[in-house]
């Protein structure tokens, strides 16, 4: 569904060239939640604009479904980490999640059972007059999913979305995310700093190296399917591979 | 008791400054005591004049005011949207915003007459440059995040500029077209000065040069209540179009 392949970014201003990203090569498979872990300033927010097409790249490709992405794809929805900027200040909640579907020209019917929908599927049914700086950050943030989970991407790019709520919040959050994912199969990057919560969220991990960046390694999440914040958490697996990331990112990290 | 205390807050200053003033007048011919200023502002203004004289006025500055606002919001979202753009101009911007406006009108009575025109275009020449400046600092300080929001979600085009731009950059639009007002309100007046044969700036010239002194004092009333009453709509309008901007707590950010 999504390759990138040698994909490179080099950032020029006239008295200095950085190599944020050397070289990555990976793909997600249609349906599949991948999470992208990595040592803070290792690139991983430049990563996910560059694939969003929200930023030309300096080599390399991104395809999403077959076609190269020049610019932002139609069918894909990013859900930024701050959500206290993603939201327009100036609209209610449901204007904010109705927008995108306003301008992708969906009949006001479909339109008002999308937003019900995915509002209600995020907790927010009632919520949906308010204005996004009447909620909690945490609530902000389910209303950016919200609009991202009714704009029916192809993909879901998810840029620490969670890296600004409080823990109690956040692991709500993240296992909201798991059943939008199993409910609507949309094929999911999440970018995250957090070790456990990739392991706990992902199918696959792929660990990246501090900037320039190249991936280190791209990691099979082989624990059962159904995930749970207490049981998962507890089992020896999920502290083997926990332990074996957090290995990989300190070498990172010292390697610089 | 506390609507006593209100009041005298409200109005406690307010008493004192027309005490203060029936004490020292009386005693010269152009100092005349507040109720004859009164009795000659109900005989003046409340009647046919307000007709020939302050109503033209106003409306002269609603025109000018509204033109300024397009041209200067219109203009600013085109600069503050394009780098290239702001670079070109803004050393001349900054040259014609330095220009005081009143020195205009011999150079736009030659232009455009002595007539609506004339006046209507110095307004213009005055509430423009604030609009103008405040709109593209106000587009240029949009959010980055939610530019990005729009390019993802495919907002563009006459959407987002209703729906972002002009949204976003509301705040600083308002504050400039504050400050356009009370230049306008000057601006009214001296465009009036000139060569005029009526409006509120001409009327107040002509009881001063008729020694009317306390029909003068009274057109100088006017223009404070009018001056005010404009600045109370104004912050009604602004409450109402900039009600997120207060309640998300930006403002005082």
């Amino acid at each position: 569904m999504l390759e990138i392949s040698e994909l490179r970014k080099v950032y020029e201003s006239p008295n200095r060239v950085v190599e944020a990203i050397r070289s990555l090569t990976f793909s997600v498979g249609e349906g599949e939640l991948v999470c992208v872990v990595g040592p803070s300033g290792c690139g991983k927010t430049t990563l996910l604009r560059s694939i969003a097409g929200l930023l030309p790249v300096s080599g390399g490709e991104v395809r999403l479904a077959g076609s190269p992405v020049t610019g932002p794809p139609p069918r894909m929805a990013v859900v930024f980490q701050e959500y206290g900027r993603s939201l327009f200040p100036w609209m209610t909640v449901r204007q904010n999640v109705e927008l995108p579907l306003k301008e992708k020209r969906v009949p006001p019917s479909r339109r008002a059972e999308l937003v019900a929908d995915s509002l209600e599927a995020v907790g927010l049914g009632d919520a949906a007059d308010a204005h996004p700086w009447q909620l909690s950050g945490g609530m902000q943030q389910r209303v950016a999913i919200a609009r991202a989970v009714a704009y029916e991407p192809q993909v879901l790019l998810m840029d620490e979305p969670f890296a600004a709520v409080d823990a109690q919040t956040r692991a709500d959050l993240e296992d909201l995310i798991l059943r939008l994912w199993r409910d609507l199969g949309v094929t999911t990057l999440f970018v995250t700093h957090d070790i456990d919560e990739a392991v706990y969220l992902g199918q696959r991990v792929i660990v990246l190296s501090s900037s320039p960046t190249v991936i280190m390694e791209d990691l099979k999440v082989d624990l059962p399917a159904e995930r749970d914040q207490l049981t998962t958490r507890s089992l020896p697996r999920f502290g083997e591979l926990r332990g074996h990331i957090y290995e990989q990112i300190q070498r990172a990290r010292e390697a610089r | 008791m506390r609507a006593l205390r209100r009041a005298v807050t409200w109005f406690g200053l307010p008493v004192l400054l027309v005490l203060v003033w029936w004490l020292v007048s009386g005693g010269s011919f152009y100092l005349p005591d507040p109720l004859k200023v009164v009795r000659a502002f109900w005989d003046t203004w409340v009647s046919a004049r307000a007709f020939e004289d302050v109503l033209p006025s106003l409306g002269r500055l609603l025109l000018g005011y509204v033109a300024a606002t397009l041209l200067g919001v219109g203009l600013g979202v085109l600069v503050g949207l394009s780098p290239r753009l702001r670079a070109t101009l803004e050393p001349v911007l900054e040259f014609f915003r330095a220009i005081p406006p009143p020195v205009l009108v011999p150079l736009l009575m030659l232009l455009a007459g002595i007539d609506t025109p004339m006046k209507v275009l110095v307004i213009v020449s005055g509430c423009v440059w604030p609009i103008l400046l405040n709109t593209v600092e106000g587009v240029r300080a949009l959010d980055e995040v939610l530019a990005d929001t729009c390019r993802m979600y495919g907002v563009r085009g006459g959407s987002r500029l209703r729906r972002f731009v002009l949204r976003g950059a509301s705040p600083q639009i308002m504050a400039g077209l504050r400050q356009a007002l009370s230049i306008g309100i000057i601006l009214m007046v001296i465009s009036e000065m000139f060569a005029s044969s009526s409006g509120l700036g001409f009327t107040i010239v002509l009881f001063q040069r008729q020694f009317q002194i306390a029909e003068m004092w009274s057109g100088i009333l006017l223009l404070g209540l009018i001056g005010l009453a404009l600045s109370f709509l104004f912050r009604l309008l602004e409450r109402r179009v900039l009600s997120w901007y207060y309640g998300s707590g930006a403002a005082r950010a």
